[in-house]
């Protein structure tokens, strides 16, 4: 009888100390997982911020100055546009 | 003998306490056991809720989870509009120790961080009273990111989200803004605020002593992130045709000019533009001038260009034909004892060249054989004094009266279009039923995926008619030559319109008017354009607001990859290109 208390104590005791690590790792991941979701949301919106940041570079207003300045380039005409047809033909305007 | 308790066998310590009051005190503790057991039970079980509540506000904390506000989009998907964080510096005045040499040394530093002078930032810190000033909101993130580094103490940030505009002043108008609470304030901003807001989230997590989150309790409620609005603007073509009509404001030296762009066969604005406009992300020292949509806000006479709505009305009454002789002798007619005159006398016109010539004459006797009611029904049927169906605050309805109170003398010079107004967008859309083979489209600044079905108001043939007139507008012998393109076909008409001011027709105030389609056999695009007082070289229409529509109308077909119609001499040079080994 005595040996049977002896292992439940035993088996209580195990069971009450897993218990506290299991606890205490549930909340060492969930804080990692807290961390982490931080950390995408954070990059979610650095990502937004460089896409506006990419697109400001880009407005039409910097493109065409920088093409007509730095590489000389000039807008295109129908007397120089080369119309290509749904059908592959190629063909200048009439 | 009282019975006692013995509490020792000895005699000489016998107490004579009686028994009843070792009884007494038994009982007693008893019943305080009693009480700490009720008093348990209670906290535990019955009257826990307060308890419960108290240790939960020492460990548990809600966290509100902010939702994105939605971005607004061009066809395209580029971005016109979106959030970005930004942070926002506030301080605790009092905590600010600004007679220690170090961290006056910073704040000296900080002041220019912040694009303040180094007296207004301590006039803000001034008042130690004060738990909570904000110093300066929604800075760029870097800079916060530099004021973090300088340490001071009693100087704090909070992240917040800023709208960032990247295409700037040409859609400024369209897009609109929000405040800084991130409610919108104009345009599209103001429009959609519902889909654009979203909705935040919430959950409620566990802290421990260091402020780490350690657990969730509850279900976490998701932020609701807000839509991205998809525009049918296109910001190319938004940006050329405000650029165009910025250079032509500037060089008449006007007040202000609209110029509207739209797909013909969709209803969908391609562009919008006005001029004066605005910055959005610098919004100090706005006035209201640069403030209005005028396209969309303000309603002026048209002018000459309702003239080709009038000459439908009549061609589809079957009384006219496009060849039908009008004579416009002497150049002048008498409605009524009022005079209408031409600028000069055209002599003996078509109803072709009536357009053409732009004849307030012609139009005048072409329209007397139209009953009022007739002309009403036109006018309301392409949009004239009806609320435009778009979803943009502020969009003007105009004013058509009822017909019912139209003297004659006012039917006539409504045909030409005084008497009535209209927003440069009805005038647009009007003409909607010359593109569209007699059917009016309903205008939208959001991305249409079909086309949608127009209400028939003229016939196919009518409107091909008058598109033909309205080329004839545009060509040699025309009001608005200035409007030819190199390779595309365009019919439009220019307008002139004096300008109302209180009572009267003010002298030497103008408008300069000039609406068209392109190309003229299968239309693609709609433009219309409006110069406010030009003063200084022309006012008309057909000079100051045509070469702004022969513009945009080159570039936004060149935009879309329409083919020219009309033939160009090839520039096309094959140069062979040197090999380089």
């Amino acid at each position: 009888m005595l040996r049977l208390n002896l292992m439940l104590l035993l088996a209580l005791m195990a069971s009450a100390i897993f218990l506290v690590h299991s606890q205490y790792e549930s909340r060492r991941l969930f804080t990692e997982l807290d961390r982490a979701v931080s950390e995408s949301r954070r990059l979610a919106t650095e990502n937004q911020r460089l896409e506006v940041e990419k697109r400001a570079q880009a407005t039409p207003l910097r493109v065409e100055g920088l093409a007509r300045d730095q590489l000389k380039m000039h807008s295109a005409t129908p007397a120089i546009t080369q119309y290509v047809q749904d059908n592959g033909r190629l063909e200048t305007a009439p | 003998m009282t019975r006692s308790v013995l509490y020792t066998s000895s005699p000489l310590l016998a107490s004579k306490t009686p028994l009843w009051r070792s009884k007494m005190i038994v009982a007693m503790l008893a019943l305080g056991f009693v009480g700490l057991g009720a008093r348990a039970a209670y906290v535990q079980v019955f009257g826990n809720d307060f308890f419960q509540r108290q240790g939960e506000v020492r460990f548990a904390r809600t966290l509100e989870l902010p939702a994105n506000r939605g971005r607004i989009l061009d066809r395209n998907g580029l971005i016109l509009a979106s959030s970005v964080p930004a942070a926002s510096i506030w301080a605790i005045p009092e905590d600010v120790d600004k007679d220690d040499p170090e961290v006056a040394a910073k704040l000296r530093k900080l002041a220019p961080l912040l694009e303040m002078t180094p007296a207004a930032l301590d006039a803000k810190l001034a008042d130690e009273d004060k738990t909570f000033v904000w110093i300066k909101r929604q800075l760029d993130w870097d800079v916060g990111e530099q004021i973090k580094a300088l340490g001071i103490k009693g100087i704090y940030q909070r992240k917040e989200y800023k709208r960032q505009y990247p295409e700037g002043e040409p859609s400024a108008h369209v897009v609109g803004f929000t405040n800084v609470e991130d409610h919108g304030q104009e345009g599209m901003e103001l429009a959609f605020n519902k889909e654009l807001a979203g909705k935040a989230g919430s959950r409620r997590v566990i802290k421990d002593r260091m402020g780490r989150v350690v657990e969730g309790v509850g279900e976490e409620v998701p932020p609701m992130d807000g839509q991205d609005i998809q525009l049918s603007i296109d910001s190319k073509i938004q940006y050329f045709a405000f650029q165009k009509l910025r250079d032509q404001v500037e060089k008449f030296k006007a007040k202000a000019g609209s110029v509207v762009v739209m797909d013909a066969r969709t209803g969908e604005l391609l562009a919008l533009a006005n001029y004066p406009s605005y910055v959005p992300d610098k919004r100090k020292n706005l006035t209201g001038e640069q403030l209005r949509n005028r396209a969309i806000t303000d309603v002026f006479e048209p002018g000459s260009t309702m003239k080709p709505i009038t000459i439908g009305i009549a061609l589809e009454t079957g009384k006219f034909k496009p060849e039908t002789p009008v004579d416009t002798t002497p150049g002048r007619i008498n409605v009524t004892g009022s005079t209408i005159s031409d600028t000069h006398n055209y002599g003996l016109l078509t109803v072709a060249g009536v357009i053409q010539k732009s004849s307030n004459v012609g139009t005048t006797k072409i329209s007397q054989s139209l009953t009022a009611q007739q002309m009403w029904e036109g006018f309301s049927a392409v949009g004239f004094g009806q609320k435009p169906q778009i979803a943009f605050p502020g969009a003007a309805s105009g004013r058509l009266r009822p017909y019912k109170t139209w003297r004659p003398v006012e039917q006539a010079t409504m045909s030409y279009g005084y008497g009535l107004s209209a927003s440069l967008l009805q005038m647009t859309r009007s003409y909607t039923v010359f593109a569209n083979d007699g059917r009016v489209i309903p205008a939208t600044m959001l991305k249409r995926d079909e086309p949608p079905v127009g209400v028939p108001i003229f016939s196919e043939r009518t409107a091909n008619q008058v598109r033909q007139m309205l080329a004839l507008a545009a060509g040699p012998g025309g009001t608005g030559q200035k409007a030819q393109t190199v390779g595309y076909s365009v019919g439009g008409k220019s307008g002139t319109a004096r300008k109302q001011v209180g009572k009267n027709y003010a002298a030497g105030k103008y408008r300069a008017w000039f609406t068209g389609l392109a190309p003229v056999d299968k239309p693609r695009v709609i433009v219309a354009v409006m110069v406010d007082e030009p003063s200084a070289g022309s006012f008309y229409g057909g000079t100051v607001a045509a070469p702004v529509f022969s513009e945009v109308v080159q570039q936004s077909l060149r935009l879309m990859g329409v083919q020219p119609d009309m033939a160009v001499v090839p520039q096309i040079v094959a140069n062979p290109v040197e090999e380089s080994l």
